[in-house]
């Protein structure tokens, strides 16, 4: 399906790299590397260069922490989208929230897309989405609170309750107004998963594909790899990037990363070679 | 009669295409030649050979095939004569370490006589069992010598280069049926 996020269109076999930009102190991945917001922006301006065509801008930690109220994260984001907004007019910006008064805020300062991380926590958001004529990303939780960990969460079949509620929330929001090509379904992995859960998403998600909605994929450096590899955080790019390619052999649209030139390489091979892509340069053999 | 020489690259063929074109500026030339050569050549080439002429013909054909309505002084312009003969040849595969056929010797020295022949309006004057050695395409080109008679006076070179260690050119030349 042909992906308008915003004010930008993407063809039907297009991927996207959605690097993740932190405007917090604490997440887990980067520990407040860029939450000065001139980090922020050499962030944005580095992934830009690499080849990113989303940034995912969050003010909050997905993680149980220090409590963050809504103006104390519009606070930490909306100049700053206004600001890459300015500066780089063709990038896609989305913003990590599950808040409408947060959504609303950022689509006012120039967001394309709302990624909703807690599966429509904020029933609220669907409607900011369509008045501004934004992307949304409609996430599995299973039903988590925001910011909170799973814990002893089971699933009759966890791919058919994500694809269910994705789903679902894809057609509310729908009904809501948002445009059928700016809907975007996220199997959310460790989101109110344990790690068998994230595995088997993976491993089925071409079930997700087959949807017919674009399909989001966020893996990288998560818990299931490090469980699965037996690896701390900095240690996981190679999991993340073979789950990268499971997912992309699938046929998953977006993916939310923090390595944009390792993920972009291991997207473009596999799509090669599951021939939705031809090779960059190929003259071996054929002089 | 016109005659068109190019060499048999199957990168030029869209099934092995890529994002980026290895042989754009080979591709131009190909086209140009094929394009003056007229509607409907005869095609001296080797199978695989042939489907590099077809594909070139067809892409002409495409090419040329009005969007719309031609107006009057376009129907009017003089048009490629009908009945050329497309060869599809190339010189040697052995030029460069890199090269298919790695690196040979006498490459160098084989394509500059062929060449010299080429120009000189004497295609079949080709070492045949060298040419095997060296991973030369040269069956085309003992053919037309067979069958036509070109006048050197009108060969002219489009494309001379060896960018894969392979020499390749597009030349286009007139000669007379024997």
């Amino acid at each position: 399906m042909t992906l308008r996020l915003g004010r930008h269109d993407f063809d039907d076999d297009a991927t996207l790299m959605m690097a993740i930009v932190n405007r917090t102190p604490d997440s887990f991945y980067d520990k407040g590397a860029t939450w000065a917001e001139d980090k922020a922006f050499e962030r944005v301006r580095l992934v830009v260069e690499q080849g990113a065509e989303i940034v995912d801008i969050g003010g909050i930690k997905a993680a149980p922490g220090v409590e963050i109220d809504a103006a104390e994260e519009k606070a930490r984001v909306v100049d700053f989208v206004a600001q890459v907004r300015e500066s780089f007019p063709g990038l896609v910006i989305s913003v990590d929230t599950w808040r409408a008064e947060v959504g609303r805020a950022v689509c006012e300062a120039g967001a394309d897309v709302l990624n909703d991380a807690w599966g429509g926590a904020d029933p609220e958001l669907v409607d900011v989405a369509a008045e501004f004529g934004a992307g949304l990303i409609c996430t599995h939780t299973g039903g988590a609170t925001p910011r909170t960990r799973p814990y002893r969460v089971e699933y009759d079949d966890v791919v058919r309750s994500a694809i269910e509620d994705t789903v679902g929330y894809a057609e509310r929001a729908l009904a809501a107004g948002v445009a059928r090509e700016s809907i975007v379904i996220d199997p959310a992995h460790d989101f109110g998963k344990n790690t068998f859960h994230s595995l088997e998403v993976t491993r089925r998600l071409d079930e997700m594909v087959a949807t017919g909605w674009p399909v989001l994929v966020s893996l990288s450096n998560k818990d299931f790899v490090g469980e699965t590899l037996d690896l701390p955080v900095g240690e996981r790019l190679t999991g993340t990037l073979a789950a990268t390619a499971v997912c992309a052999l699938a046929g998953a649209r977006v993916y939310r990363v923090h390595e944009v030139v390792e993920t972009r390489q291991t997207v473009d091979m596999v799509w090669t070679i599951a021939g939705r892509r031809p090779p960059r340069r190929a003259i071996r053999g054929l002089q | 009669m016109r005659v068109v020489l190019v060499p048999g690259v199957l990168a030029l063929l869209p099934s092995y295409g890529g994002l980026e074109d290895p042989v754009a500026e080979l591709r131009s030339a190909c086209l140009d030649a094929v394009a003056w050569l007229g509607a409907g050549p005869r095609v001296v080439a080797s199978p695989q050979g042939e489907r590099v002429a077809a594909y070139l013909c067809g892409e002409v054909v495409s090419r040329l095939a009005p969007l719309a309505p031609q107006p009057p002084q376009a129907l009017a312009a003089p048009r490629p004569p009908v009945g050329g003969v497309l060869v599809v040849a190339n010189g040697s595969a052995t030029r460069t370490e890199k090269a298919p056929g790695h690196l040979d010797d006498r490459a160098l020295g084989f394509d500059d006589e062929l060449r010299a022949a080429l120009t000189a309006g004497r295609p079949g004057a080709v070492d045949a069992d060298l040419a095997r050695e060296l991973w030369a395409d040269v069956d085309g080109l003992v053919r037309l010598a067979q069958e036509v008679d070109v006048d050197p006076a009108s060969v002219s070179v489009d494309y001379d280069a060896d960018p894969f260690g392979v020499q390749y050119w597009v030349m286009r030349m007139e000669g007379v049926r024997r």
